[in-house]
């Protein structure tokens, strides 16, 4: 199960905003990975549940990453995700 | 005596002991494999690891109380870095081969450390918390632990190769007479962490900071940048001297009750406590740009909002200023595009930027304003720069746009005081006619000496004639708030000059309204003014103000 979600948090997949993206990964028993968009179909996809993985990625406000979920709450996970990174960020709108 | 110097963060002196931060943790050689039992270390790692998440709680509660929610956040991503199964992975494997815990946490987070380190910018930051997680982690295993900051020797000055968020927020204000550290600048977590707990600090002292020896008597001067070892009794005096003044809370008047606003000068909102606890009675200049540097792309109009809404909250009985934003000479911004310049000082910036190439920026920002301003609290809008009554004009005529806008969309919104900075000889020479058009003038030092001296701030060559005592300057000064108060403007000033304690009398007398500084220095300033006559401080300004040089006006000020 895939899908595409662009970032709006204004400090992209970073700091604060990945801490909340891995947190939440962590709640579900889904194998979740995510990928840059911009790189292509072989951008490498790396465990949504690693703070390291996610923040080596360098994403930013404004660009899409491929989530990737396998497992029986992989939808729940999606949702919960996509959720996550399109929800600015307090202060932001 | 020995005096080095680097970047002075907080201008603060303090006089201490030196303790070197054993900031690497060595650990003993590893025993031969076959002799560890990989469930117990397994077990030792996970203990670790729980004890190390328990403390990070408990001190991103404590950040949050001392330097600040935002700051504090920091902590919970090391909270994910700790539990990262990469690291997890790493350290299992380690474990695997026969290694005790804590060398298998060493070689599970060196990995990871690399590759951050290899990266540009906010990502090669991340490899310093990497190292703050794992050192927590050696730390917890070794129980050796190296230094407890938490529990420094009364009057220690720190030393340190670097210190990370944790670090810094450990430091018992109370008990720590400051820090220097070898790497490091001005904006980093260690600098704004200082201000935020009024530490005196230097940092970027490079490797000659090594040559310290532990507990040698040293003094650390956060305003100077200057850290003097084994420093002589004339020296020691005046470190030692700083801190025993009293902290006023309430606005003070000269000894015969003219009343004189202090403000406080401040870039971020981790700062507000550092003024507050200072006794500020608002804020001066609150500068901006900060709000805007350091990110890939500006903050919107609702986080602007957000964040004069929570400083004007700080001070429901103060005055907050807040200078729009004024960026390029000095101060670059990657997603502003801002040209090369050969004067950068004399090209595009301030105001010159928000009613050209910046206008949308200037547009969202004075709509966060207006919004901002319909709430509790008094709120004052500067504009840097100015240099005719055209520009003045313009921006003038688009806070009314603004307004019209936002009436006509419903949103509610109030007019905040309007006033403009003196910054320009320009300025000064038309500062009747920008008075009359606005509520109040404020007279930005630096840049006014800068300007009237033709010497630029930066070039060490000419700073002799960067000081606001030369007389053009105190002219320029005397005049602007002559066309100020001519035109029922009041008038303060927030450059450095407001904030040097021995210049006190000698502004009262020349009638500013307020003096705006550092939130350090605001007690010092605060005791000046209830010690002075406002008699003789108007006669000592018309003696400053007929000298004619520098030289003159000094000895005036040391009579």
């Amino acid at each position: 199960m895939e899908r595409v979600v662009e970032i709006v948090p204004e400090a992209g997949l970073h700091a604060r905003p990945a801490a909340k993206f891995v947190e939440t990964a962590n709640e579900f028993d889904a194998d979740v990975t995510v990928a840059p968009v911009a790189e292509g179909e072989d951008a490498e996809a790396v465990a949504a549940s690693s703070m390291i993985a996610v923040t080596s990625l360098g994403v930013k406000h404004g660009e899409e990453v491929r989530l990737s979920a396998e497992g029986e709450d992989a939808e729940a996970a999606l949702d919960a995700l996509e959720e996550v990174l399109s929800t600015p960020e307090e202060g932001e709108e | 005596m020995r005096t080095l110097t680097g970047t002075g963060v907080t201008p603060l002196s303090g006089l201490g002991r030196v303790v070197w931060y054993a900031e690497e943790i060595e650990l003993r050689d590893p025993p031969e494999p076959s002799t560890v039992d990989a469930d117990a270390e397994r077990e030792r790692f996970e203990s670790a690891r729980e004890t190390a998440e328990a403390d990070l709680e408990s001190e991103r509660e404590r950040a949050e109380e001392r330097v600040g929610e935002e700051e504090a956040e920091v902590f919970g991503a090391h909270v994910q870095f700790l539990n990262d199964p990469q690291i997890a992975e790493g350290v299992e494997d380690a474990i695997a081969d026969g290694l005790p815990a804590e060398h298998a946490v060493r070689e599970g987070f060196s990995g990871p450390i690399e590759q951050f380190e290899g990266m540009e910018g906010r990502m090669a930051e991340r490899a310093d918390d990497l190292r703050d997680v794992r050192d927590r982690l050696l730390r917890v295993l070794t129980d050796a632990g190296g230094t407890d900051l938490a529990d420094l020797p009364e009057g220690s000055i720190l030393l340190a190769e670097r210190l990370t968020p944790s670090d810094t927020a450990k430091l018992d204000p109370d008990r720590v007479a400051g820090f220097a550290t070898a790497l490091g600048g001005r904006t980093s977590h260690a600098a704004i962490f200082a201000r935020s707990l009024g530490l005196p600090a230097v940092v970027g002292l490079g490797d000659a900071l090594q040559e310290i020896e532990d507990g040698s008597e040293i003094v650390v001067d956060g305003e100077s940048g200057e850290v003097i070892v084994e420093p002589d009794d004339a020296v020691r005096k005046r470190a030692a001297a700083v801190r025993d003044v009293e902290v006023r809370r309430e606005p003070v008047a000269t000894a015969d009750g003219r009343e004189i606003e202090v403000a406080a000068n401040l870039g971020t909102l981790a700062e507000l406590d550092g003024a507050l606890e200072q006794g500020a009675d608002g804020i001066g200049l609150f500068r901006t740009e900060f709000l805007f540097l350091d990110r890939e792309s500006p903050p919107d109009e609702d986080e602007q909002y957000e964040t004069y809404r929570e400083a004007l909250s700080a001070f429901p009985e103060g005055r907050v200023v807040v200078r729009t934003l004024d960026v390029g000479g000095d101060k670059p911004i990657p997603y502003l595009e801002l040209p090369d310049s050969q004067n950068p000082f004399l090209g595009e910036r301030g105001i010159r930027r928000s009613l050209g190439p910046d206008a949308g920026l200037f547009e969202s920002q004075l709509r966060a304003l207006l919004r901002a301003a319909a709430g509790e609290g008094r709120l004052a809008v500067m504009f840097p720069l100015v240099s005719t009554v055209e520009e003045l004009e313009s921006a003038l005529e688009t806070v009314e746009r603004v307004a019209d806008d936002l009436t006509s969309e419903g949103i509610e919104h109030a007019g905040p005081e309007l006033g403009v900075m003196i910054e320009t000889p320009g300025a000064v020479l038309v500062a009747e006619e920008l008075a009359a058009r606005v509520d109040f003038l404020s007279i930005g030092t630096n840049d006014l000496a800068q300007y009237v001296m033709a010497a630029a701030r930066d070039d060490d060559r000419v700073a002799d004639l960067h000081d606001p005592l030369h007389p053009p300057v105190l002219r320029a000064i005397a005049r602007s708030v002559e066309a100020a108060h001519a035109n029922d403007a009041w008038i303060g000033m927030c450059g450095e000059m407001a904030g040097d304690p021995d210049l006190t009398e000698l502004l009262v007398g020349m009638e500013l309204d307020e003096l705006s500084m550092s939130a350090v220095t605001i007690p010092d300033v605060k005791a000046r003014i209830v010690e002075t006559d406002a008699d003789a401080a108007a006669a000592l300004a018309g003696d400053a103000l007929e000298s004619p040089t520098r030289h003159a006006v000094t000895n005036l000020l040391h009579q």
